[in-house]
């Protein structure tokens, strides 16, 4: 069976590119483009791992993530930041309130990598 | 795997060419042999019923003969009736005998005429018919004068005629000419019988070569087309075979096709991905820049403006067109060298550029488009590309704005 992932972003284009790779690697993958619309999908249909972008519109990431720590305290989250975190901030925030933290100017293959080490293939 | 528009590998091994064995003449030759069978059956068919048709006419012929025998025959045995009971009539004289002779009489006429009409046809025959009608007419007749004497009861004239009578040699006569007629057409039926022998041992013959021809020709037939049908069995194996290597190998090429098309994909989905991420840095730096309050140039080493920031626009009024490819004395000039332009190439700025110099906390003078002016500090930083000066990034912090202006 395959291993469901919720992505949220409010860019379309990030959902859109990670939901084809991620698909492509054998996940089945839920986009979200709002909190809101996140939490409802996560009442329908509970995800194996939450990827949720810290820069959003209309919320702060880490406050997203603790509503979704919430419901699922046991479902691992994974933190795209983009360039405006401090790498210390990034550091203590892992193991706390994140499983891992991955910038978006990775490579797809790290962040699959993350994924795959948090929930398997 | 094969990246997709690479030419095929030179070290594979091509499939071989695909061989047909093709019978086109097979069905030429059967067709042709068909035609000679039933040739051959045709030619048999049209014999035998040729054969049919004289036999037919020869068994009429035989019926002929056999009636004529029957007739001469039949001619002699009753003249002989008729003259022995002509006999018993001169010496009963019943009328009666008479009656029976003359009765016995008038069937021998009627046999020679059927024998006469019989043997029309055999010119010999016939005479030899004509000969016997003329002895029995003369007998019947030599009878009926015996009858008149006897009616007139003239005995004595009946016994002279008696007495004189040839009457054994012109019946011995008459029964010669039967008998020769008789032995003449046995010997025709012989002869005939003969014919009729040979002509079905000839047509047993015929019958015989051409059934045994056909089968011959069927065989020849059977193993053409047995021949042929495993040529094709073989051709159709050898397309199976071929087929199936075709199969494997379209099989094998889609495999690779969907693999690379795959790592396209993935790669397609890596590059977007990165290039979304050299924007958001681009963008993310844009706005540190844009968001600084002091004033930014980017400078050649000519100190010519190529960026400037929103900062720069607030200050001095100046769209970024209007300083964009311009010189930076237009808006910046440095205090200690009021008098010498920033452009000359003896200037602190274009000096410290060369030397690939940080210049801190200058004093300078910043003109707005009004002509006002501003005291400020300037700091000067080289723009490095792989250890190569290429510009300069000037940075002027704004202390006080004059409220004069030039004239």
């Amino acid at each position: 069976m395959k291993k469901t992932i919720l992505h949220l972003d409010d860019e379309a284009e990030i959902r859109d590119l990670l939901t084809q790779y991620l698909a492509a690697r054998g996940y089945r993958v839920i986009p979200a483009s709002s909190p809101t619309e996140a939490m409802r999908a996560i009442r329908e249909d509970k995800p194996d791992l939450i990827i949720t972008d810290l820069q959003l519109d209309d919320a702060d990431g880490l406050e997203v993530v603790d509503q979704f720590k919430a419901v699922l305290p046991d479902t691992p989250v994974i933190l795209l930041t983009g360039v405006l975190i401090d790498p210390h901030v990034a550091e203590e925030t892992v193991g706390t309130k994140v499983a891992a933290y991955v910038e978006k100017t990775a490579s797809l293959t790290k962040l699959v990598a993350e994924v795959k080490r948090l929930i398997g293939d | 795997m094969i990246p997709i528009g690479a030419k095929a590998d030179p070290g594979r091994t091509p499939p071989p060419p695909l061989q047909l064995p093709v019978k086109d003449n097979t069905l030429r030759r059967v067709s042709v042999i068909f035609l000679v069978i039933f040739g051959v059956l045709a030619g048999v068919a049209i014999y035998a019923v040729k054969t049919i048709n004289r036999a037919q006419v020869s068994s009429d012929w035989v019926n002929q003969t056999h009636e004529i025998i029957l007739e001469v025959d039949g001619v002699l045995s009753t003249l002989r009736a008729g003259e022995g009971a002509m006999r018993t009539y001169l010496l009963t004289g019943d009328r009666r005998d008479l009656a029976a002779a003359r009765e016995a009489f008038a069937v021998t006429t009627e046999h020679v005429e059927i024998a006469k009409a019989l043997t029309r046809s055999d010119e010999n025959a016939h005479a030899q018919v004509l000969r016997l009608e003329d002895l029995a007419n003369r007998r019947i007749e030599w009878s009926e004068r015996l009858a008149e004497l006897r009616e007139g009861d003239d005995a004595a004239a009946v016994q002279e005629a008696l007495r004189t009578d040839a009457g054994v040699d012109a019946l011995g006569e008459i029964r010669r000419a039967v008998e020769r007629l008789r032995e003449e057409q046995m010997a025709l039926l012989a002869g005939r019988d003969r014919e009729s022998y040979l002509q079905a041992q000839k047509t047993r013959w015929i019958v015989g070569t051409g059934v045994g021809l056909n089968f011959l020709l069927f065989a020849a037939v059977t193993w053409l087309l047995r021949d042929d049908l495993a040529a094709r069995r073989r051709a159709a194996e050898a397309l199976r075979a071929a087929n199936e290597q075709l199969d494997a190998k379209v099989r094998e090429r889609t495999t690779e096709l969907a693999a690379s098309n795959e790592q396209l994909t993935m790669e397609n989905l890596e590059r977007r991905w990165t290039n979304q991420a050299l924007e958001h840095q681009l963008r993310y730096n844009q706005l540190i820049v844009d968001s600084v309050y002091d004033l930014v140039f980017v400078l050649t080493k000519a100190l010519n403006v190529t960026r400037i920031n929103p900062a720069v626009v607030h200050l001095t009024g100046w769209e970024a067109k209007d300083l964009l490819g311009g010189p930076l004395q237009r808006v910046v000039r440095l205090e200690e060298n009021a008098e010498e332009p920033v452009l000359s190439p003896a200037g602190p700025i274009a000096q410290a550029l060369r030397d690939g110099r940080e210049l801190r906390e200058r004093a300078a003078v910043v003109e707005d488009r009004r002509g006002r002016t501003v005291s400020a500090k300037v700091t000067l930083f080289p723009l490095r590309d792989r250890d190569k000066v290429v510009g300069g990034i000037l940075i002027v912090h704004a202390a006080s704005v004059s409220q004069e202006g030039k004239a």
